[in-house]
């Protein structure tokens, strides 16, 4: 793997549950984010998928420091950026960024493009001298394809897409090494999806940009990604290379989830083995013992309740080579495909 | 037939003028089939719905043109009253977001019943005793407990089952669904999908799915209709246009599904944007977005050409385009 930027150790976010307005007791918590490892390397992408409620979003609102975690690691170049504040937090920062999920919300309707793309050097002078910002601003639009004579207009003169560049651009205004983009397409309509994936790709390239992509969209975290993670209720259930998650899954879960996705071509329906999940997720206030996959799964024995499956790779393909054997916290984990592989292949075009 | 659209339109009138959000829609949909309508945002799909329902919000909106004829017999023509009794009894539609669309101070159980006794005047216990048994043939765990609960103490695709139950309470004959899985978790939204289904087929009902992915389209559609700024643009079998799309638009979204053959390239992207409704473009909305474009595009509104018995493709070069 290329030479790590970022190195996550046992992350952990518990927001407390309390009760009582004077006396604020402390009832339980809500297990956001419940013990995830990962290392992000330089020029990589590193997909986070998984469904409401898992924890994608909490993990990356803590790599960009917009929530302290409970306990675990966030090392950026090695440092634990945790345990920074104040001067250093800020040099830290800039290197680390973020893209939001809604173009609509995430955009000061008040201040015009230029004021937009142009704050982080409000906040980070030392990043471009004041009378450089202007034209910067303008390059950045450019970078992202849009006119930067653009720059006076407001927000709510563009199209999703567009607010989707105008974000970016902000995100690329201090050129950092990450950038922690949460569902950057799940708002715009398909036609404009693939633009902005494009872009992204592309930014990617011109930059040496390292990515943690977070979407529920799994064809498109595939597209995109180096390695992929599966989320399911505050950890990573199954982890590898695009090839070893798509191809080769061996957790329950991942097989499910990838089993669900609706494939655009009606000649699979019948091809197609479909693994349906019982239930819904439980609350990640009150998670299941042993394995927390348990309760909708349709593999669970007796032995699940009780122990906590590791991420690592499993027992029996220790001895194992080939695509299949990668990390998967599963104490009963085995391969089984569930996308056909040839219905890629044969789409118009 | 059950039901066919017939050159609907309709318009919207907005500070920025004249919205034109269906432009002579034309559609059908038999009994037991399934009709997927796809579009973008804007793309007059859900107000094409509404329109066929009777709760599209006018003014400001305003039907300017077409039939709706649903077995046979015009419902633009008829009173308020009497849409109102086909309205729930013989055709009932599937709202994306349950959280908004069920009553927040009733309980599911109430609303559920309520079918029954406005509609058939049947007793309230009688009533409440077919709630029950509907909740369970949506599979709501305990249902017989959970008739006393309100929409917000359920989980999102609970809550969906429940609006599902409350659509198929009078076996309607056609059943309209507004993106119903969208707002859903993909594993939530296979359950609720397969549910939907399977009911269909038990009531031979015909079913016009709205909605903007080309997976769910291909999971569970007989037949398309694709729409473009107002217009049905192509209309086909599911196995014809995904084999072979005959307009531009339908081959751009194909084509800019990621696909593994493709990856670490460029993904196809349709270039430029949805236009909007009230600046439509001349000619065929979509040339300028369109790679095939010619001088004619630009001046003159393509028909819906028959491209063969069951398919129609509104685009001056379609062969060429079905051709690839």
């Amino acid at each position: 793997m290329a030479e790590p930027v970022l190195e996550v150790e046992g992350l952990v976010k518990h927001y407390p549950l309390t009760r009582g307005v004077l006396f604020r007791k402390q009832i339980g918590s809500v297990k956001a984010v419940d013990g995830v490892d990962f290392t992000l390397g330089r020029g990589e992408t590193l997909g986070i998928v998984g469904e409401s409620g898992c924890g994608k979003s909490t993990v990356a609102k803590l790599l960009c420091h917009l929530e302290r975690p409970t306990a675990g690691a966030i090392r950026y170049r090695g440092e634990d950026i945790t345990k920074l504040s104040g001067k250093a937090l800020k040099a830290v920062r800039r290197n680390i960024q973020m893209v939001f999920q809604d173009p609509y919300t995430s955009l000061n309707p008040r201040m015009t493009v230029g004021d937009i793309v142009g704050e982080p050097y409000e906040i980070h002078p030392e990043a471009a001298p004041k009378g450089d910002r202007r034209r910067r601003v303008r390059e950045l639009l450019d970078v992202v394809g849009l006119d930067p004579e653009y720059v006076n207009r407001y927000p709510h003169q563009f199209s999703g897409g567009q607010r989707q560049r105008i974000g970016i651009a902000r995100g690329l205004a201090l050129r950092p090494e990450i950038i922690v983009a949460d569902e950057p397409v799940s708002a715009l309509d398909v036609s404009v999806q693939a633009q902005v994936i494009n872009l992204m790709d592309r930014l990617q390239a011109e930059f040496e940009l390292s990515y943690v992509f977070i979407a529920h969209d799994l064809s498109i975290v595939r597209h995109i990604s180096d390695r992929v993670a599966v989320m399911y209720l505050g950890r990573i259930v199954e982890t590898g290379t695009d090839t070893e998650i798509y191809d080769h899954p061996t957790h329950p879960y991942t097989q499910a989830l990838l089993s669900a996705v609706p494939v655009p071509d009606p000649d699979a329906r019948e091809r197609r083995e479909r693994i349906i999940l019982s239930g819904d997720v439980p609350s990640p206030a009150d998670i299941p013992s042993g394995c927390r996959f348990r309760t909708r799964c349709f593999k669970a024995r007796e032995r699940c309740a009780l122990e906590v499956p590791a991420l690592a790779v499993p027992a029996e393909f220790r001895y194992a080579t080939g695509p299949a054997v990668h990390d998967s916290a599963c104490l009963f984990a085995e391969e089984l495909r569930v996308v056909p592989a040839e219905e890629h292949g044969n789409g118009p075009g | 037939m059950l039901l066919e659209v017939r050159d609907l339109r309709v318009e919207f009138r907005t500070r920025e003028g004249v919205a034109h959000a269906v432009n002579g829609v034309t559609y059908q949909v038999d009994a037991g089939e399934t009709l997927a309508v796809l579009g973008e945002s804007g793309s007059g799909k859900s107000v094409t719905a509404q329109a066929v329902m009777g709760i599209l919000d006018m003014p400001p909106g305003r039907i300017t043109g077409g039939e709706i004829l649903f077995r046979g017999q015009d419902l633009l023509k008829l009173k308020e009253d009497e849409r109102r009794r086909i309205r729930g009894a013989e055709m009932a539609m599937i709202f994306q977001d349950a959280l908004s669309a069920l009553n927040p101070v009733l309980t599911v159980g109430d609303q559920l019943a309520e079918m029954f006794v406005v509609h058939r005047g049947t007793s309230r216990k009688d009533a409440r005793a077919r709630a029950v048994e509907l909740m369970d043939r949506v599979r709501i765990p305990a249902a017989a407990q959970r008739v006393r609960d309100y929409p917000h103490q359920f989980s999102g695709g609970m809550r969906q089952r429940i609006m599902i139950a409350m659509a198929l309470a009078l076996e309607p004959a056609l059943v309209i669904a507004d993106e119903p899985t969208t707002a859903l978790d993909v594993t939530v939204q296979a359950q609720v999908m397969d549910l939907l289904a399977e009911l269909r087929r038990e009531y031979r009902m015909g079913l016009v799915l709205i909605t903007h992915d080309l997976g769910v389209v291909a999971d569970v559609a007989d037949r398309i209709a694709v729409m473009y700024a107002g217009r049905i643009v192509e209309s086909a079998p599911v196995h014809d246009l995904y084999k072979a799309p005959a307009h531009p638009y339908t081959r751009g979204l194909l084509d800019s599904i990621p696909r593994l053959d493709l990856k670490g390239r460029e993904l196809y992207a349709i270039k430029g944007l949805p236009p909007s409704l009230t600046r439509i473009p001349p000619g065929c909305a979509f040339h300028p977005r369109c790679p095939m474009a010619r001088d004619v595009c630009r001046t003159d509104p393509p028909p819906l050409y028959e491209v063969d018995q069951r398919r129609g493709s509104a685009c001056h070069f379609w062969r060429e385009c079905l051709d690839g």
